[in-house]
């Protein structure tokens, strides 16, 4: 029952979300605001996880196709593959809701206990449209990029680990990202990171909103939506793969 | 003017307003007394509709509030200005952008017009030449002092201060309730002021409403207060040993 309940809460707030929000000028230099907070200031988590992660995986692959007829080229297939499917989207995602969602849930959840969301709403301000709804359009519009991104340097990573290292010649690994590329691996990849992009800063809003209390409770917020934006991330993940790849 | 009628609140079991009701004229300040937890927050927020009222129905110069759509209570609180007990500035910004925020809402103001109109906010308040610091870097007493600026910058129908000088120094707070005062009579605002302070009631209040466990107890104007027999509003009146003093003087 109380899952419904907070279920019919969201739904309820992500009617006012979508709103008429505050003037176009004002509304764009949110929207540009957030594209900074939520999207750039992300860029070197997700540059470093993913040549580091690119980098292990190609090794670990490598190690493990030691066998003479298993061909090498499947050593940057499986990067590529692994980089594209999953890692840059789900993986990414998962360590995003972490940075990303904790700090619209903390930042949102403070403005709601020191009463500046009731001084927007006095001011004539719809709160949830003028608050949230740049965080969404921000994430949607920027995680794409970090998914691109991500491909690229974790592949990168592998590039690194064959030049050098001797496990992979470089040129067995180049061949290998060649081999059978599916483009739509890349469609579905961005799909996904699209998807997960509104569950993220949709879901931590919510917690950041319906905070009462003090500065115990913003940090409860914080978990909650961190939690929470992480089952439904695996949960759309889940559902999407069986929609879109099979 | 605000027509208050017969609203009552409560959460969960605490009843914390029962069946009050009041008028609050223009150019005049209305404030509302009463101890700590006696509900003054929850009734200005009722007011204004942070908080839905159980019961009862309230007006703005006679449009119908409570049961307003959305779009319509937006429109009417264009036309309040605020002061919060904890002065809610946004943390984010800082102080001319602050106060700046409802002219870039809704006004078509130029750029300079704008900053002219900060600044004499600012003025007002005695924050000159604070424009560029963020809440955070300044007192509590200053961001009360802010919190005001912000709400005045639009020139509002409706003013709602809570507390607006709690925590300020005599000298401060003489001056924030004078200018409150100003205010009122300059631009013949609906002034509701929630306070402890008797000094406050004194200086400035016309209309006084004493709120005690959540009822309106007592209503009267400024000089009524002294010779009322009403034994809460006496025990709230004079509960210093200054007020027992005059109070033994005047007679
Ligand atoms: N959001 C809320 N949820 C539940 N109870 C509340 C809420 N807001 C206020 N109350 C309760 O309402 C009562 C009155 O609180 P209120 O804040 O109006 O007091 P007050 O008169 O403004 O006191 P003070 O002078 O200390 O500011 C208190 O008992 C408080 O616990
Ligand atoms: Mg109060």
């Amino acid at each position: 029952m109380k899952m419904f309940t907070i279920i019919g809460k969201y739904f309820v707030l992500m009617g006012n979300v979508f709103t008429k929000p505050v003037r176009p000028s004002i509304f764009f230099k949110r929207v540009l605001d957030e594209i900074e907070q939520i999207g750039v200031d992300s860029l070197w988590i997700v540059a470093i996880v993913s040549i580091f992660m690119g980098a292990v995986l190609t090794l670990q692959v490598a190690i493990n196709f030691e066998a003479p007829y298993i061909p090498k080229y499947l050593i940057g297939l499986s990067a590529r593959d692994t980089m594209i499917l999953e890692f840059s989207s789900t993986i990414i995602c998962l360590i995003l809701a972490g940075k990303v969602g904790s700090n619209i849930a903390s930042e949102i959840g403070t403005m709601r206990i020191t009463e500046q969301i009731d001084a927007l709403e006095i001011m004539g301000v719809n709160s949830a449209g003028y608050l949230i709804l740049p965080k969404m359009i921000a994430a949607f519009l920027t995680f794409p990029v970090l998914n691109i991104l991500s491909i690229i340097l974790g592949i990168f990573g592998g590039y690194a680990v064959a030049s050098f290292t001797d496990t992979v010649m470089v040129y067995d690994y180049l061949y290998g990202l060649n081999y059978a590329f599916v483009p739509f691996y890349v469609t579905y990849s961005l799909i996904k990171i699209c998807v997960f992009s509104l569950i993220i800063t949709s879901v931590s809003s919510f917690y950041g909103y319906y905070t009462y209390g003090g500065a115990l409770e913003v940090g409860q917020s914080s978990t909650k939506a961190v939690v929470y934006s992480i089952i439904l991330i695996l949960l759309f993940n889940l559902i999407l793969t069986q929609l879109l790849l099979t | 003017m605000i027509e208050v009628k017969n609203i009552s609140k409560s959460f969960n079991n605490n009843h914390v307003l029962k069946n009050v009701s009041a008028d609050f004229v223009p150019g005049k300040i209305s404030m509302v007394i009463g101890k700590s937890g006696s509900g003054k927050t929850v009734l200005l927020k009722s007011v204004i509709g942070l908080h839905t009222p159980d019961e009862g129905e309230i007006f703005f110069d006679k449009r119908e509030f409570t049961k307003a759509n959305m779009k319509f209570k937006r429109q009417i609180r264009q036309e309040i200005g605020m002061v919060f007990q904890g002065g809610a500035l946004f943390t984010s910004s800082n102080i001319e952008d602050n106060i700046r925020f409802p002219l870039d809402l809704f006004t078509n103001m130029t750029k300079t017009e704008k900053k002219k109109r900060v600044d004499f906010c600012l003025e007002r308040v005695n924050m000159e030449d604070s424009n560029k610091l963020f809440p955070a870097e300044i007192s509590g007493g200053m961001q009360k002092r802010v919190s005001i600026a912000r709400a005045i910058v639009l020139n509002p129908k409706y003013l709602f201060c809570d507390e607006p000088n709690s925590g300020l120094d005599p000298q401060t707070a003489i001056l924030i309730d004078r200018l409150i005062k100003e205010i009122t009579a300059e631009y013949n605002t609906t002034t509701i002021v929630n306070t402890h302070d008797m000094n406050s009631v004194i200086e400035i209040a016309d209309n006084i409403y004493f709120i005690h466990e959540g009822q309106k107890w007592w209503e009267g104007g400024r000089d009524d207060i002294f010779y009322s027999d009403n034994k809460e509003l006496n025990d709230f009146v004079f509960a210093s040993d200054l007020y027992k003093k005059i109070k033994a003087l005047a007679k």
